[in-house]
């Protein structure tokens, strides 16, 4: 039975609150075991950490609230990444630069398309084609650069870390994303994700190409993934055919940190983006909490199932009263 | 619906001598095994409504659906406006002008009204959503049945909250939105109550005289004659024949006429709803009550005693979502509650749905497609759901499927195989099978929400026949209809609930359509 609780509809699209309390609780933790985090050199390192993952994790976002799921984004990230330092050497100007970048969205764009094809039009299920494509573009990575290597101009890195007007480079990126999500929210193609993830078939009654709206995604997805690898080579400087790979599943989990239900139709990339934030706290906590390194992973799961526990143990309590 | 929204190109002073706005031609189409249309045909013109009419599986929703887009058909010709057009997708048919209400089927839980109402039609201004206007023209449109929604309804209500009757209200304003010049009711009335019935009919009435082509999908009769000029007969995939309805034989002819068209004559007048309802003998005399609730109350509704004897078939009358759908999920251990349930003289917790089915209560929900059906399972599995245990370990599947083969031909199912997806099912035969699972339990008190909701007058005869049955072998039964006339022919007793409360108890002599109707709307 569905749960019908009155008042519901004015927050409907503030999904994010709750993981806000949780974020809002890690930092204060956080702050008091590591007193120096707001300090802005400490603060520009954490975000400069985090905005690549954000951007990734808006992308998830899209796909998840069409109902689908990418595991491929993190081997994206990889391919983008090698592609950007192989077409951007130390001493490129800046035509070249976007020209690697547009080159850099472009494929994304593309492994999106494959993706889309696959899982809206050959109706392949989402989760296997994608671990399946993941290898597909990993390979096409490694082909690349098959060793680490690569730099951008030195400009460009010095410039990710500064602060202009004395706010962090990477804070002026998260407000770009959420300034995106805005815009993407209010279009009609976000309206179709949403319906496509909520009910496909009342979506297909009411005249949406739901197998037009699951393609897109992707595609969006990808050139997300495309700009994660951007942030992301900015902040390493080199390039790494196994540099994006870690990052699939942190972007699944901040998602549903975020309130977005996997099944997809509700939830959105502002949860999502407090999602990231949750996990990067979450790590640094475990570092300055002097946790033996080999306990780290363990309590870092523990935490993260605490915390994707907490709205439904929140809901059961309220409901059994 | 302000007037202007229409084309003001439909209005023609000789609708009926133009060419038909569509026209069907020898459509068919199969599903698998199945050959859901064999031969509809159907015209529309502008300025009437059409009444389309067929027993179960005779392929009237599947012709709907082939005219809006929702199916291709595997053969035959539609034509609009004379000229032949395959159409490919809802949105195709929504350019012609063809618009469609479906039974709860084109509506996101998760989205508002007025996002439902414009989904896939979304306005946009700088390339952006328009939502200040989507949320004014649909302020705009709710008006039209401004007094009979029976829960506030505003353009940011989200749909997922609403009531059925409200859902299928913001479908018919979505199907409005789309300024339609023909437009499709499938079984649009199955959910509403009285009054929210009488407010569409005026508007469909409305809605002709401006020159707008209507069809017009119920299984009831009352309201065929209510508001259809013409009435189209399908039987077994094939349209069988048409009557003019207005201006045309009495009534009573009418009626005869068409049921011989349903049923391929035979016993024709055994489906007449009035005539041939069973009223079951109800030995509800000096004995124990098998049901006894004390102060029983649970969300809206309000603290109840009541007693139900045992054979008893008690109605639960009053407008939709009064309480009556909530005593059923709280009796069956899905919403919480209050107060004490006694069940044949022993109290019996009820705080789950298995604990409920432990005591021998069974339930079928009101949306039997989200609540009763796995869709994507075997016909097999749907019936042996809940009785599973009864056949060991490892499964004795061949004892679960002779069982199941025995309730199925019991209830007349018609089925390609008990290994069929139950989604192949027509909605009187899926029905069945939300019923048929609980039989081989055998229960002691019988929850039914609105059964007989969207399924044809055959479905609904063979139905009352079982109620009959289980009466018989003592079962208890409470039963919610959003069909008055059923509660009227087939309690001996009815309760009539208003904003969770009893307003009435109605037997004997005071049980006519006039009592019901004024505790319904909470005169006492």
């Amino acid at each position: 039975m569905r749960a019908a609780p009155a008042g519901a509809a004015r927050f409907r699209n503030l999904t994010f609150l709750v993981p806000l309390l949780v974020l809002a609780l890690a930092v204060l933790l956080n702050y008091l075991l590591q007193p120096n985090l707001f300090q802005p050199r400490v603060l520009n390192g954490n975000l400069r950490v985090m905005l690549p993952l954000m951007v990734l994790t808006a992308g998830q976002a899209v796909v998840i609230l069409a109902g689908g799921i990418d595991l491929s984004v993190g081997a994206v990230v990889s391919l983008v990444n090698v592609l950007l330092v192989t077409l951007v050497t130390p001493d490129s100007g800046p035509a070249e630069v976007l020209l690697g970048l547009a080159v850099g969205v472009a494929v994304g764009a593309l492994t999106g398309a494959v993706n889309g094809v696959c899982v809206a039009y050959l109706r392949l299920q989402p989760i296997v084609t994608t671990y399946a494509t993941s290898f597909l573009f990993s390979g096409v990575a490694l082909a690349v650069l098959p060793r680490p290597g690569g730099a951008l101009p030195r400009g460009l890195t010095t410039f990710y870390r500064s602060a202009p007007l004395g706010v962090p480079a990477a804070a002026y990126g998260v407000a770009l994303l959420l300034l995106v999500w805005w815009l993407l929210r209010r279009t009609r193609f976000m309206q179709h994700v949403y319906a496509v993830g909520g009910a496909a078939a009342a979506a297909r009654a009411s005249g949406v190409s739901v197998s037009w709206i699951r393609f897109s995604s992707y595609v969006v997805m990808g050139v997300f993934a495309a700009f994660a690898a951007a942030m992301l080579t900015l902040s390493t400087g080199s390039g790494n055919a196994r540099l994006g790979d870690a990052m699939t599943l942190p972007s699944i989990v901040a998602v549903v940190l975020g309130g977005t239900r996997l099944a997809g139709g509700a939830g959105g990339v502002t949860g999502a983006v407090i999602g990231v934030a949750i996990l990067t706290v979450i790590r640094n906590l475990i570092t300055f909490a002097n946790v033996p390194t080999w306990y780290q992973t363990l309590v870092d799961a523990v935490i993260i199932l605490a915390a994707l526990a907490g709205p439904g143990l929140v809901r059961r309590l309220r409901g059994s009263r | 619906m302000p007037e202007s929204a229409f084309h003001q190109d439909n209005r023609r002073s000789t609708p009926l001598k133009r060419a038909p706005l569509i026209s069907a031609r020898n459509v068919a189409k199969r599903y698998g095994a199945v050959r859901a249309l064999v031969d509809g045909n159907l015209e529309i013109h502008p300025g009437e409504v059409v009444a389309l009419l067929g027993a179960n599986g005779s392929g009237k929703s599947t012709l709907g659906k082939v005219i809006t887009g929702m199916t291709r058909p595997d053969g035959g010709q539609l034509q609009f406006d004379g000229t032949t057009a395959p159409v490919t997708s809802p949105e195709h048919a929504r350019r012609l002008g063809v618009s469609a209400v479906y039974q709860e089927l084109s509506l996101v839980p998760d989205l508002t009204v007025a996002e439902n109402v414009f989904l896939g039609n979304e306005p946009t201004r700088l390339g952006g959503l328009d939502r200040r206007l989507m949320q004014h023209r649909t302020a705009e449109l709710l008006e039209s049945f401004a007094g009979v929604f029976t829960v506030p309804v505003t353009p940011g209500t989200v749909v997922g909250n609403l009531p059925p009757s409200e859902r299928q209200l913001v479908e018919v304003v979505k199907a409005l939105s789309r300024q339609p010049r023909a437009l499709i009711l499938d079984e649009a009335t199955a959910s509403l109550d009285g009054r929210q019935v009488d407010r569409l009919f005026e508007l469909m009435a409305g809605w002709r005289d401006q020159g707008l082509g209507l069809v017009f999908v119920s299984h009831r009769m009352d309201e065929i004659f209510r508001v259809a000029d013409r009435a189209v007969v399908l039987r077994d995939g094939a349209t069988v024949g048409q009557l003019q309805l207005r201006g045309g034989d009495d009534r009573r002819t009418a009626e005869r006429k068409l049921v011989e068209l349903m049923t391929g004559g035979g016993e024709a007048g055994a489906l007449l709803l009035d005539e041939a309802r069973p009223r079951a003998a109800v030995n509800r005399d000096a004995r124990e009550p098998a049901l006894r609730l004390r102060g029983f109350a649970s969300g809206i509704l309000a603290p109840l005693d009541l007693e139900v004897g045992a054979g008893e078939l008690l109605g639960l009358g009053g407008l939709q979502g009064q309480g009556q759908s909530r005593l059923l999920l709280a009796l069956f251990g899905a919403a919480p509650h209050r107060g004490s349930v006694e069940l044949d003289g022993r109290r019996v917790r009820v705080a789950s749905p298995r604990q409920a089915v432990r005591a021998g209560i069974a339930y079928v929900p009101g949306d039997r497609n989200r609540d009763g059906l796995l869709a994507v399972r075997p016909i097999l599995e749907n019936l042996q759901l809940p009785n599973w245990e009864r056949y060991g370990t490892p499964l004795r599947v061949g004892a679960a499927r002779k069982d199941a083969q025995m309730v199925a031909s019991d209830l007349n199912v018609r089925l390609a195989g008990l290994d069929a997806n139950v989604s192949t099912l027509s909605g009187g035969n899926a029905q069945k099978i939300v019923i048929g699972k609980w039989l081989l339990r055998r229960p002691r008190l019988l929850l039914l929400d609105d059964p007989t909701k969207g399924i044809d007058v055959e479905a609904k005869e063979e139905f009352y026949r079982l109620l009959a049955r289980l009466q018989a072998d003592g079962t208890t039964v409470l039963f919610t209809s959003s069909d008055d006339a059923e509660l009227l022919g087939l309690c001996e007793r009815v309760v009539v609930l208003h904003d969770g409360r009893v307003t009435a108890e109605l037997t004997g002599p005071t049980l006519d359509k006039g009592s019901l109707v004024a505790a319904s709307l909470g005169a006492r």
